[in-house]
């Protein structure tokens, strides 16, 4: 993809990663973060990291429900 | 025009294509393909349509008048499966085929020969699941969803409608895997994927969508195709099957299945509203991450379709904290396309009012979906006409007049000609007024206790009946007003300019003649 391969890239955190997807979650970001975003992240690690979380959504409710029927 | 195309012969090279029958069979260029795909599926708009009169015809009186029991069932069954394979999902691909290639600088879909494929393969599927009326038994009878042990149990019509849904399963796939290439290889220089227009940002997460549950569903029916005819038992509980588990496999396919019908008209809105309000869309990143938000939420959220068939209180709780947290990243989108429209200097040719009309009704659907989610309620609501009107706000109300919007927004680049505007605000006007007679009342009957899927009612349900049939049957009329509107711009509209809307900026305004030309894009436009 174009876009991950112009320019000079800096390595992304992996907080940054699990940022966007956060923020994808809830449906915002801030344009500045955004062009941010594009600039240093591939895919394919918004991909693993878009997996990831949804797992990590899944046992959130899991939890949240697991203590209320407790 | 010619600094696009450098293209010293002009356009008349432009136009070359073969004539005849030919031409539409053998086939591979995008347009052709998008209008055959559109052309079939409003012909599958009318026979579906057509269903759904017989439906409100025999409804429209307490009593059996029309169509027996067993003859009402088939139609219920075939509406839905005709509607929802038939005609949303077959136009939207229209859209994708159409637009695509225009909106990202591309000459054409990638795979052009399959592209063909994927559209032949919709007529005998569609000659399936209609002809199944005239065999022995009839058509397929147990809803769209063909749980077992219904589906186990029904004539040659089920063996039809397995095969169809087999056929249309094959094509979406193909479809889709053609889209997605095209999208990630075939942009234009400078083109990122942040700057593609949202139709074609919503059309990429569908088809991705459409990947991952298409073969679900061909699995699911396969099963139901070994358990029918052998000897398997994997919904049979009395060959040690579970019937319950094929509403869990189905429903994995049939929730994304809901918004792999709602992404595309989310796109389709979010072109005409900037338009028409001369803005940029309001937080287009918000949009990209809503839209791909709703993509994974979707698939966590299926057992919400089957809080009655009996599962324990956490997978309850679960499926409904899930399916009402998929209000937010919709949420925002209402509030985007709102935002656009804050101060923009709007104005409402019919394609704007289709969309305000869309965000109008579509909220209403996705409000009574959050009520549907609650368990309790659910339990209360669960196949009455509530879920009727909920279902029909959001597929009737949101994808199709999304799709009307799209039609009129772009009919000009496609035929050179633009449509008649005061023939399509009655459209728009009658649409409205005919739709909210015929669904809103299903909420009441729905609350008041009237079963779906049922021939015959109390008489407590008559009048909010009667109401309901009388809009079917105006909807129904004013659907062919559209298919005047459309054949009258087709032969006989005024010539539209290249950008007949002033606040257009995607492609294939800026950079194509109108009509856009047979082949366009052979040397790709240069973004900044």
């Amino acid at each position: 993809m174009d876009n991950s391969t112009v320019g000079k890239q800096r390595k992304a955190t992996i907080w940054q990663v699990a940022k966007a997807v956060m923020f994808a979650f809830m449906g915002i970001r801030k344009k500045s973060d955004l062009e941010n975003d594009a600039a240093t992240l591939k895919p394919a690690q918004l991909i693993v990291g878009g997996i990831i979380g949804g797992v990590l959504f899944v046992i959130s409710i899991m939890l949240l429900v697991r203590l209320i029927v407790s | 025009m010619a600094a696009v195309h450098g293209d010293a012969h002009g356009h008349e090279h432009d136009d070359h294509h073969p004539s005849g029958i030919m031409r539409w069979i053998t086939t591979t260029n995008h347009k052709d393909i998008g209008t055959m795909y559109l052309w079939f599926s409003f012909a599958m708009f009318l026979t579906g349509g057509t269903l759904a009169l017989g439906i409100r015809a025999e409804l429209f009186q307490p009593g059996i008048q029309i169509l027996q029991p067993e003859l009402f069932n088939q139609f219920t069954t075939l509406h839905g499966l005709i509607m929802v394979f038939g005609a949303i999902m077959p136009a939207f691909v229209g859209f994708a085929n159409w637009q695509v290639p225009l909106m990202i600088g591309a000459p054409d879909m990638a795979f052009a020969r399959m592209n063909n494929w994927s559209f032949w393969l919709l007529i005998p599927a569609a000659t399936l699941l209609v002809s199944s009326f005239f065999l022995p038994g009839g058509a397929a009878a147990g809803g769209w969803t063909f749980y077992p042990p219904l589906s186990t149990q029904g004539g040659l019509g089920v063996d039809f409608m397995i095969f169809a849904v087999h056929i249309l399963g094959a094509s979406s796939i193909m479809g889709s895997i053609n889209i997605i290439t095209t999208i990630l290889n075939m942009r234009a220089p400078g083109m990122t994927l942040m700057k593609m227009p949202m139709f074609v940002w919503t059309w990429l997460i569908t088809a991705y969508l459409l990947v991952l549950v298409m073969p679900v569903l061909a699995g699911t029916v396969t099963m139901l195709l070994t358990d029918r005819h052998f000897g398997t038992s994997f919904f049979n509980a009395a060959g040690g099957g579970d019937p319950v588990m094929f509403q869990h496999i189905f429903w994995f396919f049939g929730h994304p299945e809901v918004y792999i019908m709602i992404l595309p008209s989310f796109g389709i809105v979010s072109e005409v509203i900037p338009t028409f309000s001369r803005k940029p869309l309001f937080g287009y990143s918000s949009m990209v991450y809503a839209t791909a938000s709703i993509a994974i939420l979707s698939c966590v959220v299926w057992a919400h379709h089957m809080f009655t068939a009996g599962m324990p209180a956490v997978g309850q709780l679960f499926f409904m904290y899930a399916t009402m947290l998929i209000a937010v990243p919709t949420g925002v989108k209402v509030f985007n396309w709102t935002a656009t429209m804050w101060r923009g200097s709007m104005s409402f040719e019919t394609p704007m009012l289709f969309s305000i009309g869309f965000i109008f009704l579509f909220v209403i659907g996705g409000f009574s979906g959050v009520i549907c989610a609650i368990v309790p309620i659910d339990i209360q609501v669960q196949d009455t006409y509530y879920v009727i009107a909920h279902f029909h706000y959001v597929l009737v109300s949101g994808s199709l007049f999304a799709l009307f919007a799209g039609a009129y927004y772009w009919i000009p680049k496609w035929t050179g000609r633009m449509y008649n505007e005061t023939l399509g605000k009655a459209h728009f006007w009658l649409s409205m007024f005919f739709f909210n007679l015929t669904f809103f009342v299903q909420h009441f009957l729905g609350l008041a206790g009237m079963p779906r899927r049922i021939p015959d009612y109390n008489l407590q349900f008559a009048d909010f009946n009667m109401i309901s049939s009388i809009g079917a049957f105006g909807f129904g009329m004013t659907q062919l007003l559209f298919l005047y509107v459309m054949i009258n711009c087709i032969r006989s509209g005024e010539k539209a300019p290249q950008k007949p809307w002033d606040g257009a900026t995607t492609l294939e305004w800026t950079h194509l003649p109108t009509p856009a030309p047979y082949h366009s894009f052979e040397k790709p436009p240069v973004v900044q």
